[in-house]
């Protein structure tokens, strides 16, 4: 979804960009004088700066509710199935690779060696969460698998040669079922 | 200043532009390389891949620089004295440094990119040997010497001229209630520089430093996490400081073509204060998802990285519309480019802060929307800029006349970056994963794409500096005024 939202809106506001750009150029071989010019560019101005302001408060405040950092914190009090994963070069280490659709499950994530990009996709090789895989530090990420299917952990932090290597499947089974 | 530093200064610039240039097109041709492979069209072993990735990202950070420096050192020795044995001496720490970092990479196979994080290189040394990663790490030590030596240079010439690094940054005019401008942009864009990019190169050197040390004695290691603040502040700084020294350019290339003034008032004053502040805070979008640093922390990554985005949205770029609009400009390649540059750079603004949003990067970080956004305002923002200010270098200097041909390679330039860039973006949106040698058969069509488009931008290149280096024997023959302009 944030990737739809994020695609269209580059497009969206690029294409607005553009807009005044190109309005300016067409404007750009008359001549009028700057004092005038610079006056009313200056209101307009504020208005402008006000609108990006309110876009980016909006922004903020709708988007900084959701942090996955929030819901790594209140998926932890309910008694989600925890899964330890360490990266290694060039491989993912899984403590247990049972996975039920529905089941919150927490992963805490780490690194034998250098940093790793612990980033799961799902059936549809979409990218739905991510967190780095540290040596020496451990990094918590919550996610409830949706649908049964045959999800994957690629490694999204360059690591060395055998970088694109790090890919493991996860078969989700259905629930109920074997 | 005299005419004699003035011009070893000038010919310090045109070196500076040659290599930046060639090795431009060089880099250029590597980037297609790797799309070529990942799109299964030439392949590649995923070594070789990862080797022409390091020297591919390293090249094009080290040539935006340089290209940068050259541009702000030709504007500020305008302004103030300045000695050219500081710029040779960069220029000449900085080749050294490439020297051995290709040597690294394609002489001992160090292959770890450049903004590796600790402690990849230990780990690369044992499986390659400790000479490439040593020649690589001491290598981009050697560059980070050179520009620190000409910043502190810098700031000493602009705190004998303007009695401090603060009043060069219009402090007087913002705090003191002084009336009038405050220091020409070239003295400001300067300033900010100094302090930010001095900042960070002295970070990446402690994480160079901290690197160097674990290799040579893995007894001795270090805090990754600490390791990775240094490595991205430096990383974020030196990139953010090449469009902050190129812009100098627009700057002065914008008002000088309209004829209108870039005065710096309250308003121009204000905002370059905020850019130096929010580039020192806001790299921590870079680790948005290490989920083990504070949350403030991060927070503050995505709300300033947000308030990043307005100086250049409302003051700068609105101020080379407001400077064009009506002003019966006279269109050619410099000013062309300078115009087309500030939307580059206004447009890979706009992807950069939506992937600064931590539920939008907990699902794009590492994707090819990374390099989406910042070929966007690299290429069409800062490279822009560097090659408007080469043709305006020979036409000022020498004798280069616009050709039909430029025109062409303009329209190819900015039309086909559109489709590379677009063509990283959309490769975000669909999850590719970026810094991949191989990829999956659904993420091929996008690297084709980018691939075709980069063989268009290549040519446009060649023309670009092949123009330009045959311009160059024409500078020098038109006499110039050596007069230095009004400080303030």
């Amino acid at each position: 979804m944030y990737q739809s939202i994020a695609w269209y809106a580059t497009l969206f506001f690029v294409f607005l960009i553009a807009l005044a750009f190109s309005f300016v150029y067409g404007e750009s071989r008359k001549l009028r004088e700057y004092g005038p010019i610079q006056e009313k560019g200056y209101k307009i101005r504020k208005f402008y700066f006000l609108g990006l302001v309110a876009i980016m408060g909006f922004a903020s405040a709708i988007s900084l509710s959701k942090l996955p950092y929030h819901n790594q914190h209140a998926l932890a009090k309910e008694d989600g199935k925890i899964v330890d994963v360490t990266g290694m070069q060039f491989s993912w280490q899984l403590s247990d690779e049972n996975f039920v659709a529905g089941e919150p499950i927490k992963f805490r994530v780490t690194s034998k060696d250098v940093t790793h990009g612990f980033g799961l996709y799902d059936t549809h090789m979409q990218l739905i969460a991510q967190t780095q895989a540290m040596p020496d530090y451990t990094n918590m990420v919550t996610i409830t698998f949706d649908k049964p299917g045959t999800y994957k952990i690629l490694c999204l932090e360059y690591c060395s040669t055998g970088h694109h290597l790090m890919i493991k499947d996860i078969v989700v089974k259905p629930k109920g079922g074997k | 200043m005299d005419s004699k530093a003035r011009n070893s200064i000038k010919k310090g610039v045109a070196l500076s532009l040659v290599v930046t240039s060639v090795v431009l097109v060089l880099m250029m041709i590597f980037g297609v390389i790797m799309l070529l492979s990942q799109g299964n069209v030439v392949k590649i072993s995923s070594q070789l891949f990862y080797k022409v990735m390091t020297i591919h990202g390293t090249g094009m950070i080290g040539i935006a620089a340089l290209g940068g420096s050259a541009i702000m050192w030709y504007y500020l020795s305008k302004y103030i004295h300045l000695n050219p044995k500081v710029f040779f001496t960069n220029l000449i720490l900085t080749l050294i440094g490439v020297l051995m970092i290709l040597t690294a990479i394609f002489g001992f196979n160090f292959s770890d990119g450049w903004t590796f994080l600790y402690p990849l290189p230990s780990f690369s040394a044992k499986m390659y040997g400790t000479t490439g990663a040593l020649l690589f790490l001491f290598g981009l030590l050697l560059l980070g010497v050179g520009y620190l030596i000409m910043y502190f240079y810098l700031a000493a010439r602009l705190i004998k001229e303007y009695g401090g690094l603060g009043k060069s940054l219009g402090w007087d005019y913002i705090f003191r209630g002084k009336k009038g401008y405050g220091p020409p942009p070239a003295v400001v864009a300067t300033t900010m520089v100094i302090i930010a990019n001095s900042t960070g190169i002295l970070s990446g050197a402690t994480a160079l430093v901290e690197s160097i040390i674990n290799i040579i004695n893995p007894n001795f290691s270090f805090d990754p996490m600490v390791a990775k603040h240094l490595t991205y502040a430096f990383g974020h700084i030196f990139a953010n400081c090449t469009i902050y020294m190129a812009v100098i350019a627009v700057y002065e290339v914008l008002s000088g073509y309209t004829g209108r003034p870039w005065k710096s008032n309250k308003a121009f004053l204000i905002p370059w204060n905020f850019s130096t502040l929010f580039t020192l805070m806001i790299y921590t979008h870079h680790l948005l998802m290490d989920f083990a640093v504070p949350r403030w922390m991060l927070i503050v990554g995505q709300i300033f990285s947000y308030a990043n985005g307005l100086p250049v949205m409302v003051v700068t770029a609105y101020g080379a519309l407001m400077i064009v609009f009506r002003s019966a400009v006279k269109w050619d390649f410099a000013s062309s480019m300078m115009f087309l540059a500030m939307f580059g750079w206004v447009a890979g603004a706009v992807p950069a802060i939506i992937d600064a949003t931590i539920v939008v990067n907990h699902v794009m970080h590492n994707t090819k929307w990374v390099p989406g956004h910042f070929h966007t305002y690299m290429g069409m923002g800062v490279v822009a800029m560097i090659f408007g200010f080469m043709y305006y270098f020979n036409k000022t200097e020498g004798t280069q006349k616009q050709s039909g041909l430029d025109n062409v390679a303009i329209f190819t330039y900015f039309v086909f970056f559109a489709g590379l860039t677009g063509s990283f973006l959309y490769a975000g949106k669909i999850s590719t994963p970026r810094r991949w040698a191989e990829h999956l058969p659904e993420w091929t069509g996008s690297d084709q794409v980018g691939a075709l488009c980069g063989i268009f931008i290549i040519v446009a290149a060649l023309i670009f500096t092949t123009r330009f280096i045959i311009g160059l024997r024409n500078v020098g023959k038109k006499p110039t005024s050596e007069e230095l302009k009004s400080v303030s």
